[in-house]
């Protein structure tokens, strides 16, 4: 783990409510430089609006947020500039080649890049003068974290990023995650998955009605829960139907 | 904010102008759009209006003499540019019959007897009869006048007379404003409104619904910031419709652009940027195409038909053309006619660019207002 002890996020006593309904309700946590945080729970829970509030996107009713001692609620631009975000359905305009997208991306970013040295990076470079809707699922996974990644933030936020994704793209898309934190880029992500975030999280916040009512590493939840007394009432095999598939149809997308 | 901060930013609009401008030129149904669509829409209006512009009549002849000279006279008659001779017309019923439907503006008839020489007379004489319908009446006093001076030319070879008075008439300098010049200033308020209002109402509904705009709102870019890009890539894409339906009015409809085509040009981006905000604002504004649509008929219809785009504003009454004075896009229409046609310039034209100004400055406040990235 390239985690450090530097605080990266610092969220306190967080609000928002949407017409008299509390939808994030007063919460705190903070994110180490170089994690894999997770934040999970139902959908309604409230993880999409806290993920929207630190990005910037959406006001901040009551508490704080700092993105590496940066205030998000007075400093949205300043704050946008130091993040990376991948929406839920990665979208890219049309008819514009992944170079001009490269290009595009950094100049909303007031940067300019070596599009081709970017793209090689990425090893999208002999796609440079293709179309998204030319690219393979993996690479067009590849490209968008690529594109959203394209100013070096600090932080990277993912919105639910496997939902609607086949397993094998899943898979490819929690590698993809991994070299991002290796880079040394700390990663928030929201999902409603248990697997990816124990697979994947370094640490998770688990939310729901707008609370977060639980917040540690995975495994010391499971064993937290397992020190309650918790038994599994199946037997649990060593496999399961998802390992079958993956094993069937072949682990790699045709990256 | 430092030099350098501003460098940036205008990087941003200029790549993003750059970039956007690109992508629309690869776009075959936009080219379409703003290209061949207003085209077609010359070729149409252009047959209807663009003969030359020179009035003309049509007229049957009724040659009831069958004289050397009557005979002569309907040769000249008919090499005549103000009459249009309807040589399918043999009888005064059939001519009557024609006149009431309107497909005739009036009956030249030269009475038995027309063009014979009389007994004691060394010299050709007659009477030619003009008949009209009550509504003609107009057609039919021109086309007495034009006789009458045909018979003037004719009686002074005749009979030499002393003639103390005679009027010239002379072409000044400017051409008249002939229908096509009223229809063709009238395309480029409707080009102009057709591409600066429907490009951005479809594609940004769309590009919400992608989520596109929701991944530039994730980045730093400013809504000025965007709002400018489009704007000058919409003035170019602009300038290159201006200049192909300019060359095909030039090219085909001997349009006379009389005035200065830099000040044209300034007039024109000036006219896409402020109606472009219209658009700006609607598609902006709406979240989904079903939110845009009716949306777009309420501010484009009035302007379409009141703006002098179709029909010539001097032919509605006075009210309504004080009111419709203030629609955004007539000022865009008369200026447009007032530079290409009659020449004149900038300076001269300003009452239309206040108009203009203001509407910019009311369409971009509420389109700054009402945007929405999702």
């Amino acid at each position: 783990m390239a985690t450090t002890e530097k605080i990266m996020i610092s969220v306190q006593d967080l609000r928002k409510s949407y017409s008299g309904k509390a939808a994030v309700d007063g919460i705190s946590f903070t994110v180490k430089k170089g994690e894999i945080f997770g934040i999970l729970g139902p959908n309604g829970a409230g993880k999409t609006t806290t993920l929207e509030m630190l990005e910037a996107l959406r006001p901040i009713d009551a508490g704080a947020a700092t993105i590496d001692g940066v205030d998000v609620a007075s400093n949205p631009y300043t704050i946008r500039s130091m993040i990376g975000v991948q929406p839920q359905t990665p979208a890219f305009q049309d008819k514009t080649k992944l170079s001009e997208l490269i290009e595009l991306f950094a100049a909303a970013y007031g940067e300019r890049v070596n599009v081709k040295q970017f793209l090689d990076d990425v090893h999208l470079g002999e796609k440079a003068n293709a179309y998204v809707e030319q690219l393979s699922g993996g690479q067009k996974q590849r490209f968008s974290i690529a594109a959203a990644l394209v100013h070096n933030p600090k932080v990277f936020f993912l919105d639910e990023p496997t939902t609607g994704l086949d397993p094998q793209a899943r898979r490819n898309l929690w590698d993809l995650v991994r070299e991002v934190r290796d880079r040394g880029i700390t990663v928030v992500l929201t999902t409603h998955y248990m697997d990816e975030a124990e697979v994947l999280c370094d640490r998770v916040a688990i939310m729901d009605q707008g609370k977060i009512i639980a917040l540690d590493p995975p495994h010391t939840l499971i064993k937290q829960l397992l020190g309650r007394g918790f038994k599994k009432q199946q037997k649990v095999e060593q496999a399961n139907l998802e390992d079958v598939f993956i094993d069937l149809t072949g682990k790699e997308l045709v990256k | 904010m430092t030099k350098n901060s501003w460098r940036r930013r205008l990087y941003t609009v200029a790549t993003f102008a750059k970039l956007n401008t690109r992508r629309y030129f690869r776009d075959r149904t936009a080219i379409f759009f703003t290209v061949a669509f207003p085209l077609i829409f010359l070729f149409i209006f252009g047959g209807l209006f663009g003969k030359g512009g020179s009035v003309s009549f049509k007229v049957a002849i009724l040659d009831q003499s069958h004289s050397a000279f009557s005979t002569d006279f309907v040769r000249q008659l008919s090499t005549n540019k103000a009459f249009k001779i309807d040589t399918g017309v043999a009888t005064m019923d059939q001519a009557n019959n024609d006149m009431n439907h309107g497909s005739l503006d009036a009956t030249i008839v030269l009475p038995s007897g027309f063009g014979d020489v009389q007994a004691r007379a060394s010299h050709p004489s007659g009477q030619a009869m003009v008949y009209y319908t009550q509504n003609n009446a107009e057609a039919a006093q021109t086309l007495t006048s034009v006789l009458q001076a045909i018979f003037g030319d004719i009686n002074t070879k005749l009979v030499k007379t002393e003639t103390p008075f005679t009027v010239a008439s002379k072409r000044t300098g400017v051409a008249g404003l002939t229908q096509f010049d009223y229809t063709f200033s009238g395309l480029v308020g409707f080009s102009i409104l057709g591409l600066g209002i429907f490009g951005p109402v479809n594609t940004f509904p769309e590009m919400k619904k992608q989520g596109v705009l929701r991944r530039f709102h994730t980045t730093p870019i400013r809504v000025w910031q965007f709002f400018t890009a489009n704007v000058i890539s919409q003035a170019l894409i602009g300038l290159v419709t201006m200049v192909v339906m300019f060359g095909v009015a030039i090219a085909v409809f001997h349009l006379k652009v009389v005035g200065s085509y830099p000040e044209l040009a300034v007039f024109i981006i000036f006219s896409i940027a402020m109606i472009f905000g219209i658009g700006l604002a609607a598609g902006g504004w709406a979240q989904n195409e079903r939110q845009a649509a009716p949306l777009v008929n309420i501010i484009t219809f009035p302007m379409m038909f009141l703006s002098g785009t179709f029909f010539p504003r001097f032919l509605m009454p006075q009210w309504l053309q004080h009111i419709t004075n203030y629609l955004p896009l007539t000022p865009v229409v008369d200026g447009v006619r007032q530079i290409a046609t009659e020449g004149k310039g900038l300076l001269e034209l300003g009452p239309q660019l206040g108009i203009m100004a203001i509407w910019l400055v009311i369409i971009y406040a509420i389109a700054f207002r009402v945007f929405r990235w999702e």
